[in-house]
C-alpha cells in the first residue's frame, strides 16, 4: 500500500514544474549538506552545495557524479546509505537542466497573504489540483463534539447546544475557563513545565504560580504577541508587575541538577543552551540547537550565533547545581490574588502598630535584650530550612576553636558548627563534606585573649547569602566558601557551648538586636527600641508578633522560579564543541544573521523582535502547532522544525494566510481557532474511503475531517466528566490523583507517591502533579510528552497498556461505575449511555450488543453477589446504595465497556 | 496501513529491509545492568602493585589533571588504597576474579571482560543516562526501544522490551533510577520498556479488576470488537482494527504474563541454583531468574537494574552484600541459559554506569575506606551469543586509572551489543528535529576483537 502512495507522489510531482525549496532543497540538505554544507571547509571540501553560485557553476559535475555507475565516484558515497533513488536524480537532472534556479529557504521569507483567500478557497484549490473533492459536512452533533474536544478538551453533551447556531456554540467553548485549560495542557508540553526538578532524586519544585499565569492569559486572550514577550522578558518590562516577572518562569521550567558532585559549570551552559533550544523550537521552528558544537549543517546558522542567543540567557545568575528540593533562585514570591490581599491587610496591622510606638526620651543605658523567641539548646534542632540566631561571649585562646556546635565529633563532619579557624571566624553547615555544605568566614580575624560578643544570623534560605556575623554587634564582611548546602545538617549530637552566656533564638535577629545583645546599639533607632521594651513591652511585642505573622505567611506562599537579569552582565563565550570548559572568542547578544542585521541588544528586543513583522517565522510555527492540534498534523509536518531537513508544507498558501491572517487580527488566537474551526474544511466528515485513505493516509490534503484519538489529558479528563466526578476549579497547586502504589518508591527507594483524597482526585489532568522521573502513568501510555525538553510534535499511538489501561484502572472503574448510577437513573438508559459518551444515538445493532451484554452481565452477577460487589468497590466516592447491587455491576460493565470504545476516546 | 510507516523515510528504510542488516548472533539480550556503578578494584580488575601503595598519594602523573566530581575535588589528599579482597585467576582461562564473586569465578570461563570500557559522565544521572541512551541528558530512546523499534517483538503476546528493577543490600539509600531510562525518547511511545513489577500487577493495569473474571471479560471483549467493527465498516479508518487488535494482546498479556511471573513450578533445583533470595519477588535473584523465563518466550531485551553499588563510603562492608546480591543469580543465570542451549542466542552483559576511583575518598582507616565516581576505567563482561569465552579485554594501568591498551567508549559497546542482534548501528536511524539520529550519535565502532 505503501508503494502505491510513493507512486501517486512521484506521478503528481511529474506533471509540475520543479520548484527548488519544495523539490530540490530538501533532498540537497538530507543528502548532501553533511559534508557539502555550512562546514565544508572544517572538513577540508571545497564544494559548496549550499550556496547557489558554486552549484550553478558545478552544474554538469553534479549530474555527472550523482548517476555515475563507478561505485567509488558516485556521490553520495556509496558506504554512507545516503544514495538517491531513480526518480530523486531524475529531479535533479531535470533542475539542473532548468539552469539549477535558487531559492532562500522558504521559512526565512516573509510570508504574503494571498488575496482574496480563505481556508476553504486554498484547500479547495489544492483539491481540485489532485483531483479530490472535499467531503461533505459532518452532522451537526459530530461537529459539536469535535469542536467541544478541540477548543475545551472536553466533549458536548446531549442536547447542549441545541439552542444555538454553530457559531454560537463556538463561542460559548471560547468562553469557557475548560478552554483556557485546553490551550494550557498544550502550552505546558511545550514549556516542559513539571512539579519536579528532573535530574536524580528529582525533587519537588513549585512552578504552578507560572501555570496559572498561562490559564489566565488564555482565558483573558491575551494577545499572542504579549503573551511571548512577557514569557521571554517580562521581568525587563518597565514597571514590571508580579504577573509579568511570573511570567517569565516560562524560561525557568528546564530541569535543574541538584546531584552531588556535579560539576556546576557544566549545568549552568546545559540551563542557558536549553531556554536557546526551546525558544528556538518553539518560536522559531529551527534547530539552532544542533549549532552549540559546531555550525549547523543544514540551516544557515553559526555556532557563534548559537552562542549570540545563549548570551541573553546565561545572566541571571543562578546556581549550576541546583537545590535538590524546592525552587533554586532566582525566585520570586508570587501570592494568589486572595494571598496579596491577606498579605496587604497583615502588612496594614503592622504598620498601624509600629506606628502606635513612637519613640520616646530613654534614660539611661541601653540595657534591653531581646526576649522574644529566645529559647534553650536542650529545646532547639536548626534546620537547613528555618531562621535562627546563635550569639555567644567568647575570649579565643588560641587561633582555631569551636564557638558553638552541634554536629559529628570528626572535623569537616557533618551539623552546624560556628567556631574559629585560623583567627577567623565561621560558620559551616553541613550534611555531607565538601559537596553538600555552607561555609562562611570573616575576612577580619580575632586577637587571642580578647572578649567578643559573637553572633550569627541564619534566614532559612539554604544561601550563604542568608548569614550574618556579627562582632560585637557589628555585621562583618563575609567570603563564601562553600554554597552547596542541599539537604538538612541534621545530627542527634547534642549543641556543644564552648562559651559562656550562650544565646540561642529561632528568629533571625534583625541587626539593631544583635546590637543590643552585644551592648553595642546607639543612636536614636535603639533609643526608641530600648524604650519599648522597657516601658511599652505589650506594644512591642505585637510589633514582633505581627513580624512573625508576616513571615509565617510568607513561607506559605508560593514562590515561582523566574528571570532575573544580575547587575553586572557577564560575558559570554563560544564553547568549542559546546564543552562548558573550553570557552572560545566572545560573543555579544545577538539574532542569527539570516533573521536580522540590526542590533538586538537585550532579551526584551529580542522577544519584541520574535513577535514583530521583520521575523519570518513565530506566526507561521504558532499557527501551525494550533492546526496540528486540531487536524493531527501540521501543515509543517515537522512542526518543531521549519528548515531544510523539515517538511515542506502541505499548503503553504495556507500556512502564510493563517499566518498573516493571525498578525493582522492583533495576534488573536481565538480569533484563529474561531476561524479555523468554522471552515467548511474543518466541518467536513471524517468518514474515508479506501481509495482516498490508499491516497493520503494521514489526510494531508483535507479531503475530510480530522479524526484520531484524544490525547492523554482528554481521556481521562472526559471520563471523569460523563460520570459526574469531575471537579472543575481552575488553577491552584498541582493534585494528586490515583497512581498504582509504590511507583515512585521502586525507583528511588525514598517516599512513595501519597495520593490525594476527596475532590483532588477528580481534577482536570493539567494540574495533575508531575514527577519527570516518574510520571502519571497513565499519561506516558497514552502518549503524553515526558516533560523533559520542549516538546512540540504531537504523537499518538495504540498499544495493548492502553487497553488494560481504560479496562482496569480505578480512575476508569471508579467513572464507570458513577456513569452506570447516572444510565441507571435516566429513561433512556443505554441508549442515553452511549449518546453521552459518543455525541451521536446508538445504531439498532449497536444498541441490541449493547443490551445482550447487560443481560448477561446482570444474570452473571445475580449469581455471584460478592463479584458484584467487588467491581462496585473501585474508586473512593461512595456507591448509590439505592441501586440493587448486580444490576449496577452489570451496567458498570457496560458503562465500562462505553469508555472503551475507539470511537469514545477519538475525535472524529 | 500502519501508522508506524509513515513516521519517517528512515524509519521506512530500517522496518522495510527486514529488520536486520546480516544474520544476527544474539537473537536477544539481557542486560544485567548495575546501577551506582559497581568498583572494578574490589571485583575484576586486579592491581596487585597497590598492596605496596596505600596511602601514598595518587601520582600527578596519573591523575593527568583529569576531572573530578564536586565530591572529591576539593580534598586535599588523594591517598591511594587497595582492595581489601584478594584475587585469584580462575578456571581454564585464568581470570583474574576476587572473592567477592566465587560463583561468577566459576563460570569465568564462559565470560568475556572488557577491563577497558570508559565514559564521559561522571555523575550517575547523566552516566546512566548516557549508558541507556547514548546521551548524557534526557530525551533520546533508550537502548531497549531502539532495539525494540528496529526489531520487533518475537513474540505477540509480550512486549519487546522488559526492565525489572531491583533495590541492592550495599548502599541501601542509593542512586534513584528514572522511567526515561526505559523510555522511547523521540520514539513512538509503543516502544518504551514495560517495566514488570513485583509489587502489585506485574505490568500495570494488567489484572482484572476485582469482580470481574476471565469469563467475563472475554465476553466483554467480544462485544467491545462488535462494537468496534460496525464502527470501523462505518468510517474505515484503519486505526479501529489496529485498536481491535490491541484489546487482543492486552488480553493475551493477562494470561502469558502471570504464567511468565508464576514461579511456583520451577523446580527447587532450579531455586538452588539462583541462590537463597530467588523466592523473594522483587529480588535480584528472583529478576534473574524471570529473566531467563523471559528469554524462553522470546522477548527481545531483558533488563535488569540493581541499584546499591554508589559506595562513596564505608566499601568494604557495602560491597560484600552487594556482592552477595548478584553473585549467585549472575552465575546461575548464565549456567542455567547454557543448560538450555539459550545461552547460544542470547547476549548476557553485566556493569554498571562507570568506575570508582582507586584513591580514597573520605575517612581511610585499617579496615575502611570509600571510592568516588571514575569514568576512566570500568570493568563490564559479556557472554553468550557467540561472544569469546574465556577472555579479557583491555588493559588499565597499575592504578586502574587509565586505560593503557584497547579502550572500549559506551558508543562502541552499544555498537557491538547491536551487532550481535544482525544490526548495523550506523544504520538503525530516525529523523527528529531535522537529523537522522542514531544510538551511537556519530560515534562507536564494533568491537570486532570480542566476537569469535
Amino acid at each position: 500500500m505503501r508503494l502505491v502512495f510513493l507512486l501517486a507522489c512521484a506521478a503528481s510531482l511529474v506533471a509540475q514544474p520543479i520548484e527548488f525549496n519544495r523539490d530540490i532543497r530538501p533532498i540537497l540538505s538530507d543528502r548532501c549538506w553533511t559534508c557539502h554544507g555550512s562546514d565544508a571547509a572544517a572538513k577540508g571540501i571545497r564544494l559548496r552545495l549550499d550556496q547557489p553560485e558554486p552549484v550553478a557553476a558545478a552544474r554538469q559535475l553534479i549530474a555527472e557524479r550523482i548517476a555515475t555507475p563507478n561505485k567509488a565516484k558516485r556521490m553520495p558515497p556509496v558506504h554512507t546509505g545516503a544514495g538517491l533513488s531513480t526518480s530523486e536524480i531524475a529531479t535533479i537532472n531535470r533542475w539542473v537542466d532548468a539552469g539549477a534556479p535558487w531559492q532562500k529557504h522558504w521559512a526565512y521569507l516573509p510570508p504574503q497573504r494571498p488575496a482574496g483567500q480563505t481556508i476553504d478557497s486554498l484547500v479547495r484549490a489544492r483539491l481540485t489540483k489532485e483531483g479530490l473533492s472535499p467531503a461533505p459536512e459532518a452532522s451537526r452533533e459530530t461537529l459539536l463534539r469535535r469542536a467541544s474536544l478541540d477548543l475545551t478538551g472536553l466533549p458536548a453533551l446531549p442536547g447542549e447546544y441545541d439552542d444555538m447556531s454553530y457559531e454560537q456554540a463556538v463561542d460559548r467553548m471560547l468562553s469557557t475557563a475548560r478552554y483556557a485549560e485546553r490551550m494550557t495542557a498544550k502550552w505546558l508540553d511545550a514549556a516542559r513545565y513539571a512539579d519536579s526538578n528532573g535530574y536524580q532524586t528529582d525533587g519537588e519544585r513549585q512552578m504552578w504560580r507560572w501555570r496559572d499565569w498561562v490559564l489566565n492569559a488564555f482565558r483573558t486572550n491575551k494577545p499572542f504577541d504579549q503573551f511571548v514577550i512577557e514569557q521571554m522578558a517580562g521581568d525587563l518590562l518597565p514597571y514590571a508587575t508580579l504577573d509579568q516577572k511570573i511570567a517569565t518562569g516560562f524560561q525557568r521550567n528546564h530541569r535543574g541538577n541538584g546531584e552531588g558532585g556535579i560539576v556546576p559549570e557544566e549545568y549552568l551552559a546545559e540551563y542557558a543552551a536549553d531556554r536557546v533550544e526551546t525558544m528556538s523550537t518553539v518560536f522559531l521552528g529551527s534547530t539552532i540547537g544542533c549549532a552549540r558544537c559546531h555550525n549547523h549543517k543544514y540551516d544557515p546558522f553559526t555556532q557563534k550565533e548559537f552562542y549570540q542567543l545563549y548570551a541573553y540567557f546565561h545572566n541571571i545568575g543562578e546556581r549550576g547545581r541546583y537545590f535538590k528540593f524546592g525552587n533554586t533562585p532566582p525566585f520570586i514570591y508570587a501570592p494568589t490574588e486572595p494571598q496579596q490581599t491577606k498579605l496587604a491587610e497583615i502588612e496594614g496591622r503592622l504598620t498601624a502598630a509600629e506606628a502606635r510606638l513612637r519613640p520616646g526620651a530613654a534614660s539611661g543605658p541601653l540595657t534591653w535584650k531581646p526576649s522574644l523567641d529566645l529559647t534553650t539548646p536542650e529545646k532547639y534542632t536548626p534546620h537547613y530550612t528555618a531562621r535562627f540566631t546563635i550569639a555567644a561571649r567568647f575570649t579565643p585562646l588560641a587561633a582555631t576553636a569551636n564557638v558553638v556546635s552541634k554536629a559529628l565529633p570528626e572535623a569537616e563532619s557533618n551539623g552546624l558548627r560556628f567556631e574559629m579557624k585560623d583567627g577567623r571566624l565561621q560558620v559551616n553547615l553541613v550534611m555531607r563534606w565538601l559537596d553538600d555544605a555552607l561555609r562562611v568566614e570573616t575576612e577580619r580575624t580575632l586577637s587571642p585573649g580578647q572578649n567578643y560578643h559573637l553572633a550569627f544570623t541564619y534566614d532559612g534560605s539554604k544561601l550563604a547569602a542568608g548569614i550574618k556575623v556579627y562582632i560585637d554587634g557589628k555585621p562583618e564582611k563575609l567570603r563564601v566558601l562553600v554554597d552547596e548546602l542541599n539537604q538538612d545538617f541534621l545530627v542527634k549530637e547534642p549543641f556543644v557551648l564552648n562559651a559562656p552566656d550562650v544565646n540561642i533564638y529561632s528568629r533571625a535577629l534583625p541587626p539593631l538586636e544583635v546590637a543590643f545583645l552585644a551592648g553595642a546599639a546607639s543612636g536614636p533607632e535603639a533609643t526608641r527600641r530600648q524604650f519599648l521594651e522597657t516601658t511599652d513591652a505589650k506594644a512591642w511585642a505585637e510589633v514582633v508578633q505581627l513580624r512573625r505573622e508576616r513571615e509565617a505567611f510568607l513561607d506559605n506562599v508560593p514562590t515561582v522560579m523566574v528571570m532575573q537579569e544580575t547587575g553586572k552582565p557577564l560575558d559570554a563565550h563560544v564553547l568549542i564543541r559546546g564543552a562548558y570548559d573550553r570557552p572560545g572568542d566572545k560573543v555579544s547578544p545577538g539574532v542569527p544573521a539570516i533573521f536580522a542585521n540590526k542590533p538586538i541588544t537585550n532579551r526584551l528586543d529580542l522577544a519584541r523582535w520574535l513577535v514583530s513583522r521583520e521575523n519570518p517565522l513565530t506566526a507561521r510555527v504558532t499557527v501551525n502547532r494550533f492546526w496540528q492540534s486540531i487536524f493531527g498534523v501540521g501543515l509543517v509536518k515537522t512542526a518543531e522544525d521549519f528548515g531544510a531537513q523539515g517538511e515542506w508544507p502541505s499548503n503553504p498558501e495556507l500556512l502564510d494566510w493563517l499566518a498573516i491572517e493571525f498578525m493582522d487580527s492583533g495576534w488573536d488566537v481565538k480569533h484563529l481557532l474561531k476561524t479555523i474551526v468554522l471552515s467548511q474544511t474543518y466541518r467536513q466528515s471524517s468518514r474515508v474511503s479506501p481509495e482516498l485513505l490508499a491516497r493520503d493516509p494521514e489526510n494531508r490534503l483535507l479531503a475530510r475531517g480530522p479524526r484520531f484519538r484524544l490525547d492523554a489529558g482528554a481521556v481521562r479528563d472526559q471520563a471523569l466528566y460523563f460520570s459526574g466526578l469531575l471537579v472543575e476549579r481552575v488553577g491552584g497547586p498541582s493534585v494528586k490523583p490515583y497512581q498504582p502504589a509504590g511507583l515512585w518508591k521502586e525507583l528511588s527507594g525514598g517516599a512513595d507517591y501519597v495520593p490525594d483524597s476527596g475532590e483532588a482526585l477528580y481534577r482536570r489532568s493539567v494540574y495533575t502533579f508531575w514527577k519527570r522521573t516518574s510520571p502519571p502513568p497513565t499519561m506516558a501510555n497514552f502518549d503524553a510528552s515526558g516533560r523533559e525538553i520542549c516538546t512540540v510534535r504531537e504523537s499518538r499511538t495504540n498499544t495493548p497498556l492502553q487497553a488494560l489501561n481504560l479496562m482496569n484502572d480505578v480512575t476508569f472503574l471508579e467513572a464507570a461505575r458513577r456513569l452506570a448510577e447516572k444510565i441507571m437513573a435516566h429513561p433512556a438508559g443505554l441508549a442515553y449511555g452511549f449518546r453521552l459518551v459518543t455525541g451521536r444515538a446508538a445504531t439498532p445493532d449497536e444498541l441490541a450488543v449493547l443490551l445482550d451484554a447487560l443481560e448477561r452481565h446482570r444474570a452473571t452477577y445475580e449469581k455471584d453477589e460478592f463479584a458484584a460487589r467487588n467491581l462496585l468497590a473501585h474508586g473512593d466516592s461512595r456507591r448509590n446504595t439505592d441501586l440493587p447491587v448486580a444490576d449496577l455491576a452489570a451496567h458498570t460493565l457496560v458503562s465500562s465497556l462505553l469508555l472503551n470504545l475507539d470511537e469514545g476516546i477519538t475525535k472524529e | 496501513m500502519k501508522r508506524r510507516d509513515f513516521l519517517s523515510a528512515a524509519a521506512v528504510a530500517t522496518l522495510a529491509r527486514g529488520a536486520t542488516d546480516f544474520a544476527p548472533k544474539a537473537k536477544r539480550v539481557i542486560y544485567l545492568f548495575q546501577s551506582g556503578a559497581p568498583s572494578q578494584l574490589e571485583t575484576f580488575d586486579y592491581k596487585p602493585a597497590l598492596e605496596k601503595m596505600r596511602g601514598v598519594e595518587l601520582p600527578d602523573s596519573i591523575r593527568q589533571g583529569q576531572r573530578l566530581t564536586g565530591m572529591t575535588a576539593t580534598q586535599t589528599s588523594f591517598p591511594l588504597v587497595p582492595s581489601q579482597f584478594a584475587f585469584k585467576q580462575r578456571g581454564q582461562s585464568g581470570a583474574w576474579v576476587s572473592d567477592l564473586m566465587p560463583h561468577i569465578a566459576k563460570v569465568a570461563d564462559r565470560l568475556c571482560f572488557i577491563k577497558s570500557l570508559h565514559t564521559e559522565a561522571i555523575n550517575h544521572d547523566p552516566a546512566v543516562t548516557f549508558f541507556q541512551t547514548g546521551f548524557q541528558l534526557a530525551g533520546r530512546p533508550s537502548i531497549g526501544s531502539w532495539i525494540s523499534y528496529g526489531l520487533g517483538s518475537d513474540n505477540k503476546d509480550l512486549p519487546a522490551f522488559v526492565v525489572m528493577i531491583s533495590q541492592g543490600t550495599g548502599n541501601v539509600a542509593d542512586q534513584p533510577l528514572y522511567d526515561r531510562l526505559w523510555g522511547s525518547g523521540f520514539l513512538p511511545t509503543k516502544y518504551q520498556g514495560v517495566k514488570f513489577r513485583s509489587q502489585g500487577d506485574p505490568v500495570l493495569f494488567l489484572k482484572n479488576p476485582e469482580g470481574v473474571t476471565p469469563a467475563t471479560r472475554r465476553s466483554y471483549l467480544d462485544d467491545l470488537a462488535k462494537l468496534n467493527t460496525f464502527k470501523l465498516n462505518d468510517t474505515g479508518d484503519p486505526e479501529i482494527a489496529t485498536r481491535i487488535a490491541q484489546y487482543e494482546m492486552a488480553f493475551r498479556m493477562q494470561t502469558s504474563v502471570p504464567e511468565l511471573t508464576d514461579l511456583s513450578k520451577e523446580p527447587d533445583h532450579v531455586f538452588a541454583r539462583y541462590g537463597p533470595e530467588a523466592r523473594t519477588p522483587g529480588s535480584y535473584a528472583a529478576n534473574c531468574l524471570l529473566a531467563r523465563r523471559l528469554a524462553e518466550r522470546g522477548v527481545r531485551f531483558i533488563q535488569l537494574f540493581h541499584r546499591g553499588w554508589d559506595q562513596h563510603n564505608h566499601l568494604p562492608s557495602q560491597i560484600v552484600n552487594q556482592c552477595l546480591d548478584v553473585d549467585q543469580p549472575t552465575a546461575g543465570l548464565i549456567e542455567d541459559l547454557a543448560e538450555r542451549g539459550l545461552l547460544e542466542d542470547t547476549l548476557v552483559v553485566w556493569g554498571g554506569e562507570f568506575g570508582r576511583t582507586v584513591y580514597c575518598q573520605g575517612k581511610m582507616t585499617a579496615d575502611d575506606y570509600g571510592r568516588d565516581h571514575h569514568p576512566r576505567c570500568f570493568t563490564v563482561f559479556m557472554a553468550g551469543a557467540r561472544v569469546k569465552r574465556g577472555f579479557s579485554f583491555g588493559e588499565t594501568d597499575d592504578f586502574s586509572y587509565n586505560i593503557v591498551k584497547d579502550p572500549v567508549h559506551v558508543h562502541d559497546l552499544h555498537a557491538t551489543i547491536l551487532h550481535q542482534l544482525g544490526v548495523d548501528h550506523t544504520k538503525l536511524t530516525f529523523k527528529f528535529q531535522g537529523r537522522h539520529f542514531r544510538l551511537t550519535d556519530v560515534h562507536g565502532n564494533v568491537v570486532r576483537s570480542l566476537l569469535s
